[in-house]
């Protein structure tokens, strides 16, 4: 009887621990992420040049400046992380500003600059002036002021 | 003369209770009362976090097709080479004209056949390279290359520019403020 018994008992099931520990680690994975692509990117049309010889990002530190574009090739403002400043002097200056802190903290630093390729040259180059001006606004010497122009590789 | 074998009440009478009356229902009382363990019901909880999953992977969108050209700027305030010959940077002049691909012009300040197209900067560019030509080109490959976009270009203009002198393997490259 009792060997009945145990072919009863022997129910198939599947252990589901595992299962749902990899699925809340691949759900965080995906909030964390999505996170920080929502801080760094502005939705833009990049500029997509042909035969580029543009190269692929590497694992540096950045910061990401996006342009925002407006109609008729104007931008709205200047977005530096989580933080958007105006496309008038006062914004720019504050700007360089914040980019001269962050060039303190680290003088390495890498800046990513994103614009639309609708936008228009004189809306673009104040974020270039400010990167230029943040680098002697910090202080240091050591300072590189580099910035990696975005662009969007169709093949 | 009836055998004691045959008969069924003898069979009925003498044979223990059988086994199978008593005893499963006591084993089977005991066995439910193991099974009645506290369980969690993980079917739902499942459900949820594959929504979110599914979500999460749907919603997150990697600029996977990015990438860039790294431009140095130029830094005032730092101690120029003094040995250095003074160099005469190559301007070159892009402005849109108007909508669509072809909408642009390209200027080269100085005496230089004028390039019609982004693919032509590239070639005068590239044949002009130094280090490209064995009796030695107009320019060297760090020869300061200004790339001067009025007001109005468009920055896919400009950054074609920019990408016709980095095909050509220049690597002095910079921007002007625009005029």
């Amino acid at each position: 009887m009792s060997a009945v018994f145990r072919r009863g008992r022997a129910e198939v099931e599947a252990n589901l621990t595992p299962m749902i520990d990899v699925a809340f680690l691949l759900i965080v994975f995906f909030v964390v992420v999505s996170q920080i692509v929502e801080i760094e990117s502005v939705q833009l049309d990049l500029p997509t040049p042909q035969d580029p010889a543009s190269e692929r990002p590497g694992e540096e530190q950045r910061a990401v400046i996006n342009v925002i574009p407006a109609a008729g090739g104007k931008t709205s403002g200047y977005r530096l992380g989580s933080r958007v400043f105006t496309a008038d002097t006062q914004g720019i200056e504050a700007m360089t500003a914040e980019l001269a802190a962050l060039y303190r903290r680290n003088p390495t630093l890498d800046i990513n600059l994103r614009a639309d390729r609708s936008t228009h040259y004189e809306w673009v180059e104040p974020a270039l002036q400010a990167v230029s001006n943040a680098a002697r606004l910090s202080g240091r010497p050591d300072v590189i002021a580099r910035i990696n122009l975005v662009v969007v590789r169709e093949d | 003369m009836t055998s004691p074998m045959s008969d069924p009440q003898h069979l009925r009478a003498s044979s223990t209770p059988p086994l199978e009356v008593i005893e499963p229902t006591r084993v089977r009382r005991r066995h439910r009362r193991s099974r009645a363990r506290i369980g969690l019901n993980v079917t739902a909880m499942i459900d949820i976090v594959f929504l979110l999953l599914i979500y999460f992977l749907a919603a997150t969108e990697f600029k996977l097709g990015e990438e860039l050209y790294r431009l140095d700027l130029p830094q005032r305030g730092l101690a120029a080479d003094p040995f250095e010959l003074p160099r005469d940077p190559l301007r070159v002049v892009i402005a849109t004209t108007g909508p669509g691909e072809g909408g642009y012009t390209i200027r080269i300040r100085g005496p230089y056949a004028q390039p019609g197209s982004f693919q032509e900067l590239y070639e005068f560019l590239r044949r002009n390279r130094g280090a490209e030509t064995a009796v030695g080109g107009l320019f060297e490959q760090d020869h300061p290359i200004i790339i001067e976009p009025a007001i109005a270009t468009r920055w896919e203009h400009a950054i074609d520019a920019f990408n016709a002198a980095a095909r050509a393997r220049y690597t002095n490259i910079t921007f002007a403020p625009p005029r």
